[in-house]
C-alpha cells in the first residue's frame, strides 16, 4: 500500500487526493452500474461520490445559473452556489455576463454576500479589497508592502454562455464545446418568447433533503404525476407514455391529448414556430430534451382550466394557445416556456444529502401584478408540485439509507430517467478515466 | 396608350416596436414648442362650436360631415371616441336635439374631423342631417366622450376590428390612425354589411389594405344571398368565421361595434374561440334602454368636466395649458387602469433589435429627493471656508473650501463616515445627499443608479454649493 503520488497540480483537486482504494472502489460502482436500474445507495448517500460529482459533473459542465431577468442591468448580480463552489454572476457595462468565482484572494472569504444585488466594483466585506467587475484587484491597502502586486490577484474567472436569455456558467478551464450545438437546437424554441422583455414575478428556493440526482431523476417521468393533481389539471398525464402504454384509466386524456397535440402542432406551423421532439439526453455532453407539447383544457397554461396566468403575451407571440415548451437540459436544469410566462428550474446540490431547487416565474416586463396576473394565481401550480416533489424525493433520500434498499428496474415510461443516469454514469466514467 | 405596371417583390420595411399614439410624445416634452402643440392631446371633453366644410357621400346610406372647430383649434381625441353634437332640428330659436356620433377620421390630422351619419328613414334626426348640414353649417358640438378607444401606447398592438353596419365608423377612424402611424402592428378586420354594395368606405380599406401589410380587411354579407361575383364572406358572424379571419384571435384586442343583437352574439363567440373577457372592448350602435342611460351619464360627466374646464381656461388660460398632462386617464380603458401605459409611452427599439435597452414603462424616475429638509440651524459649525456641510445624523454643520475632498473634512468634524480606497472605487463611504450639488471623480464605485438616486461618494467628490447629507 502506498500513498497516491500527486502532481504538483492537482492541489485541491479530490478525485485525485482519494486513496487509491477507495477510487477503485468508486470506479467499480461506476463501472459495475446495472443499466435500467436505479444507483446503488452510496450515489444517494456518500460524500465522497458527492464530491466527484461536484468535480465530474458541475466542475466541468455547463451549469444553469440564471436568467436575464435576474440581472437586467450593468452592475446586476447574483450569486451562485452549489457544493463547495460560489460564482457571481455579473452583468457588465458592455452587455455581457462576467462570472468571478465568490473568493476573495487575501484570504478567500465570500466577496458578495446577498443571493442578488446591483454593485459597481466589488469590495470584500472583510479587508476591503476591491475588485473591478472584470475580477481585477484595483484597489487593497497595502502600508509598507514592498512587493505586493496586485495584477497577481485577481478574481478567479469562469466562463459564461448566454442563450435565449438563459445564463450558464461553466468552471472547467475547458468547457465541453459541444453545448454550442446544444444551443442551436433549444434557442430557436425559447427565442420567441424574448425573456429579455420579462421580469421575475416570483422566485422560490427550496431545500430539498434529497441528492441532486434524486431531484433530477424525479423530474424526468411523469409516473408518479397522480401526486401532483393541481398539475393534472393542465399537464397531460400520460405525459412520456406511448401508444400501446396507455391503461385504461388514461385511455379518454389520451385521447384529448392527440388531440390538442395535433392542433397545436397546426398552430406552431402557422407561426412558424418548432415544436418536433429533439430528445438527446445522454446521446451528448450537454445532454438536452425539448419539445413544445399542448396542454389540457383552454391549452394556454397551468391553470385549472387552462387559460392564461398572465393577460400580456411574452415576446411578439401572436397567440396565448402555445401548450408548453419544455426543456430538460444536464444536469441540473429544467424548463417550462409558455405563451403568458416562463418558469425556470435550477437544482444546486448543497452536499450528498440536500439540494436547493430554485423555481423562478417570469412574466412580459410590462404585466402588472394585480391587474395582469394574479401572484397567487400564477405560481399556485407549480409551488404546489414543488412540494409534492420535494416529499418524493424526500422519501427516496430516506430510502436510499435504509439497509434494506436496492436498486430497483426503471419502468418503460421512465426512460429518460435511466438517460439521465445514463449521462451521468458516462461523464463521471470520462472523467475519471 | 396604357403601360402596364409589373409587380416587383418588396422587402417588408423596418419598423419600431408597437404602436404609440404621437401625443405621447408631445406630452412628455418639456421642450417649448412641443409644449405648444400639448393642444393636440388627448384632453377633457370640450363644448365647442363646429362648422361643416364639406359632406361625402358613402355607400350604405351613410354621409360623412368633415368639420373644423371654429375657435381654429385641432379637435384632439382617441380612435374611438365620439362627440355629442346638438342639431337644431325643430329651427334655430328650438330647443336642440343631442345626438352622438363616432367620429370616423383620424386624430392624427386634428385639424378638420368627421362623423359619419348613416340616414334612419324613420328616425328624426339622421334625415334633417342629411338634408340641412352643409359646408358652413355652424353646430355646437360636446367631446372628445367615450371610452371606447385604442391604447396611447401598445407594444404588441395586435388588433381583431369587429363591425357591423354603421358600426363601422369608430372602426374606420382606428384603421385611419394606425395607417397613419409608424411601427409594428397586426389589424385583422371583420366587417358585416346587409347588402354588397352597402359597405361604406369600402374602397379606402381596399386601398389601406393593398398598401399596408398590417392591415387585412374582410367582408362578410349577412345571411342574406350574395350576388354574382361576390368574392367576400357570406353568413352572420360564427366561431368559424372568427377563425377563419383571425386564427390567432385569441392574442389579439378586439374593438367591436355594432348593433346589440351583433354585438351579444360576438362576447359569445370571442369566448368559444379563447379570446379573455379583458380583451373585449364594445360600443353599442342602437342600444336598449340602459345602454342608453349609460351613455347619458358619459355625456352629463362629460358636460361637467367641459364646464369646469372652460372656468378654468377663462381664469387663466396659460395655467391650463401649462398642466395639461394631468389630462390622462380621464377615458383610459379598464385594462390600463393602473396606467401601465403611461403617457412616457414606448421607448424607441426596432423589432428585430435585441440589444434594446431597458423600458421605462413604469414612469421612470421614482427617486423624488426628499423637498423638506430638516432644520440644521440649530447644529454646531466647525471649520472654515465658503460653504456648508450640513449633516443630518451627526447632527453637524462643517465649512468647507470648494476645492476640498468632502470625506476628509466630515471626519475631522467626526462625521462617522467608513472609508477605506479613497479613490472612488471601493464604494464604502457612499452617502445620500439630501440637497447641493457635488463634482465627483469616482472610478466605478458607484453606479448611475445610486448616483440618480441622490447618492455619491464624498472621497472623491468636492462640494459645488452648501448641502445636506444624510450622514
Amino acid at each position: 500500500m502506498s500513498a497516491p503520488v500527486l502532481p504538483l497540480n492537482s492541489r485541491g483537486k479530490l478525485a485525485s487526493s482519494l486513496p487509491a482504494e477507495q477510487l477503485a472502489e468508486i470506479s467499480q460502482l461506476f463501472e459495475f452500474r446495472r443499466t435500467g436500474y436505479s444507483l446503488d445507495a452510496p450515489f444517494y448517500t456518500d460524500p465522497t461520490i458527492f464530491k466527484i460529482d461536484m468535480e465530474a459533473i458541475f466542475g466541468q459542465h455547463w451549469i444553469f445559473a440564471g436568467s436575464v431577468a435576474e440581472l437586467p442591468e450593468p452592475g446586476d448580480y447574483i450569486t451562485v452556489d452549489y457544493g463547495p463552489y460560489s460564482l457571481i454572476v455579473l452583468r457588465n457595462d458592455d452587455g455581457g455576463v462576467n462570472v468571478l468565482h465568490n473568493v476573495c484572494r487575501h484570504r478567500g472569504a465570500r466577496v458578495l454576500t446577498e443571493a442578488a444585488g446591483s454593485t459597481g466594483n466589488l469590495v470584500c466585506g472583510y479587508h476591503s479589497w476591491t475588485y473591478s467587475a472584470e475580477g481585477n484587484l484595483i484597489h487593497a491597502s497595502a502600508p509598507g508592502e514592498a512587493k505586493f502586486d496586485k495584477n497577481c490577484f485577481a478574481l478567479k474567472r469562469a466562463h459564461s454562455r448566454e442563450v435565449a436569455g438563459l445564463i450558464f456558467v461553466c468552471i472547467a478551464d475547458e468547457p465541453p464545446t459541444d453545448f454550442d450545438e446544444t444551443s442551436k437546437i433549444f434557442e430557436p424554441y425559447l427565442a420567441p418568447h424574448d425573456l429579455s422583455k420579462t421580469k421575475i414575478a416570483y422566485q422560490q428556493n427550496i431545500i430539498e433533503e434529497g441528492n441532486w440526482k434524486l431531484v433530477m431523476e424525479n423530474n424526468r417521468e411523469c409516473y408518479h404525476c397522480d401526486g401532483h393533481p393541481e398539475l393534472a389539471c393542465s399537464l397531460f398525464p400520460t405525459w412520456g407514455l406511448t401508444e400501446g402504454l396507455i391503461p385504461a384509466h388514461l385511455e379518454e386524456v389520451w385521447d384529448r391529448n392527440k388531440e390538442a397535440q395535433s392542433s397545436l402542432e397546426e398552430r406552431c406551423r402557422r407561426y412558424g414556430l418548432p415544436y418536433e421532439v429533439v430528445e438527446e439526453l445522454d446521446t451528448r455532453i450537454a445532454g438536452i430534451r425539448i419539445s413544445r407539447e399542448s396542454l389540457d383544457g383552454e391549452g394556454e397554461s397551468f391553470s385549472a382550466d387552462g387559460r392564461r396566468l398572465s393577460k400580456k403575451l411574452l415576446g411578439d407571440l401572436p397567440d396565448f394557445r402555445l401548450g408548453r415548451c419544455s426543456m430538460h437540459l444536464q444536469p441540473n436544469s429544467w424548463f417550462h416556456f409558455l405563451g403568458d410566462h416562463v418558469i425556470t428550474f435550477g437544482v444546486f446540490p448543497i452536499n450528498e444529502h440536500q439540494s436547493l431547487v430554485r423555481t423562478t416565474w417570469l412574466v412580459a416586463d410590462d404585466a402588472v401584478e394585480g391587474v395582469d396576473y394574479d401572484l397567487e394565481k400564477l405560481t399556485y401550480t407549480w409551488k404546489q408540485t414543488n412540494l409534492q416533489d420535494k416529499a418524493f424525493v424526500e422519501l427516496c433520500q430516506q430510502g436510499a439509507g435504509s439497509p434494506a434498499y436496492e436498486p430497483g428496474p426503471y419502468m418503460k415510461s421512465e426512460y429518460q430517467v435511466e438517460a439521465f443516469i445514463n449521462w451521468y454514469v458516462q461523464r463521471v466514467q470520462e472523467h475519471l478515466a | 396608350m396604357i403601360e402596364l405596371l409589373t409587380e416587383t417583390a418588396i422587402q417588408e420595411p423596418q419598423r419600431i416596436r408597437g404602436l404609440e399614439m404621437p401625443w405621447n410624445r408631445v406630452m412628455g416634452s418639456t421642450e417649448a414648442p412641443a409644449r405648444a402643440a400639448r393642444a393636440l392631446g388627448p384632453w377633457h371633453p370640450q363644448e365647442f362650436m363646429a362648422e361643416c366644410v364639406e359632406t361625402v357621400p358613402e355607400a350604405g346610406g351613410l354621409m360623412t360631415f368633415v368639420f373644423r372647430r371654429c375657435d381654429g383649434a385641432p379637435l384632439a381625441f382617441r380612435a374611438g371616441q365620439y362627440v355629442n353634437v346638438a342639431f337644431p332640428v325643430n329651427g334655430e330659436d328650438k330647443e336642440p336635439v343631442d345626438r352622438s356620433y363616432s367620429l370616423s377620421s383620424s386624430p392624427t390630422e386634428p385639424w378638420t374631423f368627421s362623423i359619419s351619419v348613416k340616414r334612419d328613414g324613420g328616425g328624426l334626426v339622421s334625415p334633417w342631417v342629411h338634408e340641412n348640414v352643409k359646408p358652413g353649417t355652424v353646430l355646437e358640438m360636446l367631446g372628445p366622450v367615450g371610452a371606447f378607444h385604442l391604447p396611447d401606447a401598445d407594444r404588441r398592438a395586435r388588433y381583431l376590428l369587429l363591425a357591423a353596419g354603421a358600426g363601422i365608423t369608430p372602426i374606420m377612424s382606428m384603421v385611419r390612425t394606425i395607417h397613419s402611424l409608424p411601427g409594428h402592428a397586426d389589424v385583422v378586420v371583420l366587417y358585416h354589411g346587409a347588402e354588397a354594395g352597402g359597405f361604406a368606405f369600402h374602397q379606402e380599406l381596399a386601398y389601406i389594405a393593398s398598401v399596408d401589410s398590417r392591415v387585412k380587411v374582410f367582408y362578410s354579407l349577412g345571411d342574406r344571398s350574395k350576388p354574382e361575383g361576390w368574392e367576400g364572406l357570406s353568413g352572420r358572424l360564427t366561431a368559424a368565421m372568427l377563425d377563419e379571419v383571425a386564427p390567432d384571435a385569441n392574442g389579439r384586442q378586439v374593438y367591436a361595434c355594432g348593433p346589440e343583437g351583433y354585438l351579444n352574439t360576438a362576447t359569445e363567440l370571442l369566448k368559444k374561440v379563447g379570446v379573455d373577457d379583458t380583451s373585449i372592448y364594445m360600443e353599442f350602435f342602437t342600444g336598449d334602454r340602459q345602454t342608453l342611460l349609460e351613455y347619458q351619464a358619459e355625456l352629463a360627466h362629460a358636460a361637467d368636466i367641459a364646464e369646469e374646464i372652460a372656468e378654468e381656461i377663462a381664469d387663466s388660460a396659460e395655467d391650463y395649458f401649462e398642466s395639461q398632462p394631468t389630462a390622462f386617464g380621464l377615458y383610459e380603458p379598464g385594462y390600463d387602469a393602473e396606467g401601465t401605459l403611461k403617457a412616457g409611452g414606448l421607448p424607441l427599439e426596432t423589432v428585430d433589435a435585441d440589444a434594446a435597452g431597458p423600458e421605462a414603462l413604469d414612469g421612470g424616475s421614482d427617486t423624488e429627493p426628499e423637498t423638506a429638509s430638516p432644520d440644521a440651524s440649530s447644529f454646531d459649525t466647525v471649520g472654515t471656508g465658503s460653504l456648508t456641510l450640513s449633516f443630518m445624523r451627526t447632527g453637524i454643520n462643517v465649512r468647507i473650501d470648494p476645492t476640498e475632498h468632502i470625506l476628509g473634512a466630515a471626519q475631522r468634524a467626526g462625521v462617522r463616515i467608513g472609508a477605506n480606497c479613497k479613490e472612488g472605487m471601493c464604494g464604502s463611504c457612499k452617502v445620500v445627499k439630501l440637497s447641493g450639488e457635488v463634482e465627483m471623480n469616482h472610478q466605478g464605485g458607484i453606479r448611475a443608479r445610486e448616483i440618480d438616486a441622490g447618492k455619491f461618494l464624498p472621497c472623491c467628490s468636492t462640494a459645488r454649493t452648501d448641502m445636506v447629507i444624510d450622514a
